[in-house]
């Protein structure tokens, strides 16, 4: 017989119908299909088409309000019974659930973090908008020389590509009237800097145009974590006055949390405040540059037009000033993004540790769907009489996976608990990476990724078991209930589960052995001076108070002599800055370095000058280090501001110019030849900024000559912790208004300039043991379970006269082939992704050989430990006992 | 599966749906098949309550799960079956939940009396 075409308007009921659940169209499908036509047959006899529309509508509406009862109905049917036989396999449920609680928490966690750093859009209207400009030197190879007052006003008046250009530049001033003086780190910026990037106040105000204005009452906006540790959150804190530069400054507004580039700053004040910034040279000199520069581009301008139109500028500047800009420097400005500035150094690490905790969610998965197959076997009689009692596949299917979504969701809840835990130890992390660690918290944003790993996971690891568990139904009635025969197939997938959660983990391990060896080899670096036994205070005089060079050197020198005179102090020296400091390191070496001039060596026309770092020190700074002296000699107190200015140079510079002569006695000169320097020694490299961060050349002037802003630090005899007060107490002797910030021992600088990669090795360290504790109990699991699957044919290979000796090999190498298959696709899988952690190393090649051998002796260990107990038991089966089981 | 029989307790019984309430109406005067309680509400309620194929077998299962209906086992004479329908008939739990829930309704008009609430319009 011909089959006669199906009319439209059934097909579509049929296509409606797929909106209810299987269960409801097997037992009403047909008998539904049969009363719609009926009812549209008579609707359209007696009102044509508008009754069959009318029917239509009717039955849409129907049809969409029953639905979704039915779905949840039977969802709450089916979590019902998941919950039932959760509680009655509570052993594999606590097991599965803490798990994958791992899994989404390391993923909630890590996600919480680039969430707040790298997704979310910048906490100010219209981020995007907002750039960075910087002006560098680039034959120098000097990223950000800053601007002056006239380039500044030059590019603001010039540009057309931007809606507003403001300045910005960080001092250190004392803040009397709230406790010990205080060193506030100030933020120097344009009256109209906040409406530039358009930041509201907590309280208060922001600058107003007035304020920058010369003569105006000297106002200060407090940063919000200023405000909140150092004045407890005062709500009355607004129009409260205190003493900065000699003079009352009120505060008018306090900032609410948002990023701090490129410095964090305590307080911000308007340009006309500052007074180096009013100073007359600072405001006439074009080359005067120590100011940063923000921009807001004009809607629909894009970065490449702005970097086109700052760059004319810079070219007609150029061509106006040729001596500010001589060719030899290579100048020009760039335009980034402030996002890509705010989160640049914090992606290589975020990266890594999200593709870590991804992979330990997918260890997670294979494990924990290894578990639901090996429960499985437990479970295959129950769903084969549930097929036979009618159970459509898509239904057990269904079943199966509102079981697994429900173990993920309580993961996932476990998982949001743990992630929260962690969170403060992540933003301190994170604020080593990036200033937008303020930003990281747990929203919403986050708990939709994690409801969405929870969901994802249990599709993953609930999809693998029912898939092949639903390949065994119609068998499960047909065998006995040990299962021994259908498990074939289901064992090789579970291999390959495990293979895989080796392989994850293989790659783990290397990822964090990569970080621990480089760890390592970074705790080993000879930085070039002796941190134990020195205490380090940055200590600010009031310089308002010590106008001339000459009264800032006696101060310094009767303050040096003073602590020198403390019981417990071997010596004092002060600097512009000491040795891994995490202001020096934050502000990098090109804040310190300029370009000098060597007499006698003339430059080619078109040659860039040489640059070095600088630093001012005072005479005992380098015996206090312990920083050897490798030619010449140290400053002396003799070498006065009135006598001849002298140099010590470090050994990088020696190597650099004079590789093949004695630099003593040469003459450089920092101001374009104005002044001229002699050498008078070469001192040991030092590794200043960053233990990984080899020592380029610097040169070290008398602090006595260039008195500047400056840290304390102190040789003791015993432990310099218990020396704090002591010398605090003699400095505030010598000035009562010094501030004395940031003391600590410089071993516990040194210890924290290593926070970064200590973090990133411990994270990933817990990950990869995590994924071994994983893997290894996957291994432990599968071979058990073949162990006691095979129990009959290794007790008749015994009774047949094999060794116990060879069982237990047979069993171990079975372990072990799983492990080797697993390692060697690990192998290549982190030799794939070798490029992913090659940025965060030092000393340690991404394929480092020693690592991967440890890892593979570590990981196939575990495969082995782990086989071992179950090969065991193998051995000593008894055939006898097999046998009569049977 | 589903939910208890229990919940036919008259004393407990919670408000029928009106839809609910109308499909048993509908069977109280004997067995009928999808189709033809659907006519016989908008019927009877001059087409103010239209049921349609998506609502009313939903409101059928549920009907079938609280054991109110069952389907029946007669079936017309051979000539006039249509395999594919199947004829529902209230059950005696089912005329209870039914009987309470005419008393509940006839108790609320009651109340509305007592009330004058039918009283009609002053003329002003």
């Amino acid at each position: 017989m011909k089959a006669t075409p199906v009319p439209l308007s059934k097909r579509m009921f049929r296509a409606l119908l797929k909106f209810l659940p299987e269960d409801f169209r097997s037992d009403y499908g047909r008998e539904m299909e049969h009363t719609f036509e009926d009812q549209e047959r008579e609707a359209r006899s007696r009102s044509g088409v508008t009754g069959v529309a009318r029917v239509w509508w009717e039955t849409l509406r129907g049809i969409f309000t029953t639905a979704p009862r039915e779905h949840w109905e039977m969802l709450q049917q089916d979590a019902a019974y998941a919950l039932r036989t959760m509680r009655k396999n509570l052993g594999f449920t606590v097991l599965a659930v803490l798990t994958l609680a791992l899994g989404i928490g390391a993923n909630t966690a890590i996600f919480s973090v680039v969430h707040g750093v790298l997704i979310k859009p910048l906490p100010y209207a219209q981020g995007h908008q907002l750039v960075f400009i910087r002006q560098q030197a680039q034959k120098e190879g000097i990223d950000d020389t800053g601007f002056s007052v006239h380039e500044i006003e030059d590019y603001r008046q010039q540009s057309h590509s931007l809606a507003g250009l403001v300045e910005y530049h960080n001092m250190s001033f004392i803040l009397y009237g709230h406790g010990d003086p205080d060193r506030v780190r100030t933020a120097v910026v344009s009256a109209n800097y906040f409406d530039l990037f358009r930041i509201s106040p907590l309280m208060g105000r922001t600058f107003l145009a007035d304020d920058d204005k010369e003569g105006a009452a000297p106002v200060l906006i407090l940063s919000y974590e200023y405000w909140k540790d150092k004045f407890g959150s005062d709500p009355e804190i607004v129009g409260k006055t205190f003493e900065l530069n000699d003079k009352p400054h009120t505060v008018v507004g306090v900032l609410p949390p948002v990023p701090q580039y490129p410095l964090e700053s305590d307080v911000f004040m308007p340009t006309s405040a500052c007074p180096f910034r009013s100073s007359k040279k600072m405001a006439e000199d074009r080359d005067m540059r120590m100011m940063e520069a923000f921009g807001r581009l004009k809607p629909g301008v894009s970065l490449e037009q702005a970097n086109a139109d700052l760059s004319t500028i810079a070219g007609q500047l150029k061509a106006e000033y040729p001596k500010s800009y001589p060719d030899s420097m290579g100048y020009g400005v760039v335009t980034t993004a402030l996002r890509e500035e705010l989160t640049h150094d914090a992606k290589p690490t975020l990266f890594v540790l999200l593709a870590a905790a991804g992979f330990v969610l997918l260890i997670a998965c294979a494990n924990v769907a290894n578990l639901t197959l090996a429960r499985m076997s437990q479970r295959e009689r129950e769903l084969a009489v549930r097929t036979a009692l009618g159970a459509g596949r898509s239904r057990l299917l269904r079943q199966l996976l509102t079981e697994s979504a429900l173990m993920a969701l309580f993961g996932g809840a476990l998982g949001l608990v743990a992630a929260y835990a962690s969170l403060g130890l992540l933003t301190d992390f994170a604020a080593r990476l990036t200033p937008r660690a303020r930003e990281i918290r747990i929203d919403f944003g986050v708990l939709v990724f994690t409801l969405v790993a929870a969901l994802g996971t249990s599709m993953i690891f609930g999809t693998i078991s029912a898939f092949f568990s639903r390949i065994n139904l119609s068998n499960g009635l047909k065998e006995g209930s040990s299962g021994a025969g259908s498990g074939q197939h289901r064992n090789r997938v579970r291999s390959v589960l495990i293979v895989s959660q080796i392989a994850f983990s293989f790659m783990l391990l290397i990822g964090a052995g990569l970080m621990l060896r480089s760890l390592y080899k970074l705790q080993q670096v000879d930085a070039g001076f002796v941190p134990q036994r020195v205490l380090a205070m940055r200590t600010t005089l009031s310089f308002s108070k010590y106008a001339t060079n000459e009264q800032a050197a006696v101060a310094i020198k009767k303050l040096l002599e003073r602590v020198e005179a403390e019981p417990g102090v071997l010596s004092a020296a002060i600097t512009t800055g000491y040795p891994l400091e995490a202001e020096v390191i934050a502000a990098g070496p090109t804040a310190y370095s300029g370009p000098f001039q060597i007499q006698g060596r003339d430059l080619r026309p078109g040659e860039a000058p040489p640059v070095g770092g600088q630093f001012s020190v005072s005479s005992n700074y380098f015996q206090t280090l312990g920083i050897p002296l490798k030619a010449g000699r140290f400053f002396a107190d003799t070498d006065m501001q009135k006598s001849e200015q002298v140099v010590i140079i470090n050994e990088a510079m020696k190597q650099q110019f004079w590789s093949n002569e004695s630099p003593i006695g040469q003459h450089v000169s920092g101001d374009n030849g104005e002044h001229w320097a002699t050498i008078v020694g070469v001192v040991g490299d030092v590794r200043e900024f960053g233990l990984n961060r080899a020592a380029s050349p610097e040169f070290f002037v008398p602090q006595l000559q260039n008195p500047g802003a400056a840290a304390l630090i102190v040789r003791t005899v015993s432990d310099p912790g218990t020396m704090a007060r002591a010398i605090t107490k003699a400095v505030h002797e010598v000035d009562s208004q010094a501030a004395i910030t940031r003391v600590m021992t410089l071993e516990q600088a040194r210890h924290d300039s290593l926070a970064s990669p200590r973090v990133t090795a411990s994270l990933l360290g817990l990950f990869a043991a995590l994924a071994l504790l994983i893997a290894a109990s996957g291994i432990g699991g599968i071979m058990a379970l073949s162990v006691s699957q095979r129990i009959r044919e290794i007790g008749i290979r015994i009774a047949l006269g094999a060794q116990p000796s060879a069982i237990l090999r047979m069993i171990l190498g079975q372990g072990l082939m799983l492990a080797v298959l697993g390692l060697s696709i690990g192998v290549a899988g982190a030799l794939a992704l070798k490029g992913l952690m090659k940025s965060l190393l030092f000393g340690v090649t991404p394929a480092d050989p020693v690592t991967f051998a440890t890892v593979g002796i570590v990981l196939g260990g575990a495969a082995i430990i782990a086989s071992y107990l179950p090969a065991r038991r193998a051995a000593s089966i008894d055939p006898v006992d097999t046998l009569r089981m049977e | 599966m589903g939910r208890s029989q229990e919940s036919s307790d008259a004393g407990k019984q919670e408000p029928l749906t009106t839809a609910m309430f109308h499909v048993l109406l509908a069977l109280a005067d004997g067995e009928k098949h999808g189709y033809a309680i659907l006519k016989e509400v908008a019927r009877r309620t001059d087409g103010k309550v239209r049921l349609s194929a998506g609502t009313l077998y939903g409101i059928i299962k549920r009907l079938n799960a609280e054991n109110w209906i069952v389907e029946s086992a007669k079936r017309p004479v051979a000539g006039l079956d249509d395999e594919r329908r199947r004829y529902y008939r209230l059950t005696e739990a089912g005329r209870r939940v039914a009987v309470n829930e005419a008393r509940r309704l006839e108790e609320l008009v009651a109340m509305a009396r007592t009330k004058n609430l039918f009283r009609k319009p002053e003329l002003a």
